[in-house]
């Protein structure tokens, strides 16, 4: 896939993987794998950015003897989400588009 | 690779990054390692699951604005080690356990040396309320004619004021003492800062 298209997606991505429950590092790479591969580091920007934006926020609890942070999605996250489902819909619009022009050029 | 080796590598090669973001990529990457440990990776798989060192340092080097690296040249040089900053962040359930404990017993050896303070002085305050009493209520009983009795409470009370008299110096030798106790620790921490700083 396009790295800029991509990149993209990927935000939205991390949000849909802490949509319905709080999620730690690890099991939000594990539950995109199956879509789409991301790295530790990439995740990592991607969380920091996310905070940044006041979409997720942070918390640290202890787990098995251990720190783990766990990430919570922000009404601002939620409504980012539904902001791309619309945008969706034009790009599916663009992609007729683009398709139409292919059966007329046959 | 152990999990130490990958870190200490990985701390080393971002050294140039400022300190606080250093501690917080080590603990992610820390995190990472014991999650897959957890689901039945050994300690080696799941180092190398995450990658070879030296590409995650160049692309997490890759990933920083160039300003943070600057600014990081800019600080002051007293900063810690890679291999210190390990330490911490592994060693984080403990030592910060035992920091509160730490801090839970001079909190206790306060109180204790200032509730000794405080009864002294409620001591003290009971002998002047005694000589204090012990005069007025003979000179009542002398009003009303009774010289023997009012003689035996009076000088009971002239007792109490010596006594109060007497313990006011203990008093207050005390208190002195307590609040050296206190300041000490604080103008210790205060030397070792300076120490430091310069």
């Amino acid at each position: 896939m396009d790295i800029q298209l991509k990149r993209g997606l990927l935000d939205i991505c991390v949000l849909a993987a802490i949509k319905n429950k709080a999620s730690y590092g690890y099991k939000i790479i594990k539950d995109m794998k199956p879509y789409i591969e991301l790295s530790e580091s990439t995740l990592y920007t991607i969380l920091k950015r996310l905070e940044t934006a006041n979409m997720l926020t942070v918390h640290t609890a202890e787990h098995g003897g251990r720190l783990r942070k766990y990430y919570h999605i922000t009404p601002k996250g939620l409504e980012r989400i539904d902001f791309f489902k619309n945008e969706w819909k034009e790009i599916m619009s663009i992609y007729r588009f683009i398709t139409k022009e292919d059966v007329a050029d046959e | 690779m152990n999990k130490q080796e990958f870190l200490a590598q990985l701390g080393k090669g971002l050294l140039g990054l400022p300190q606080e973001d250093l501690v917080e990529r080590i603990a992610f990457y820390s995190e990472m390692i014991d999650d897959r440990m957890e689901e039945g990776l050994s300690e080696s798989e799941a180092v190398s699951e995450i990658g070879p060192v030296n590409s995650v340092v160049a692309q997490i080097l890759a990933d920083t604005p160039p300003t943070k690296l600057v600014k990081k040249q800019i600080e002051p040089p007293r900063a810690l080690k890679a291999w210190e900053i390990v330490l911490i962040v592994l060693g984080s359930p403990i030592w910060i356990s035992l920091l509160i404990t730490f801090i839970a017993i001079i909190i206790a050896a306060y109180i204790a040396v200032w509730s000794v303070i405080v009864t002294l002085w409620s001591i003290e305050g009971s002998f002047v309320a005694c000589s204090l009493g012990g005069i007025l209520s003979g000179i009542l009983f002398a009003c009303n004619g009774n010289a023997l009795t009012a003689v035996a409470i009076i000088s009971i009370g002239l007792v109490c004021a010596g006594l109060s008299i007497f313990m006011l110096y203990i008093c207050k030798t005390a208190t002195k003492g307590a609040f050296m106790l206190t300041k000490a620790p604080m103008l210790w921490a205060k030397k070792h800062l300076i120490k430091r700083g310069a």
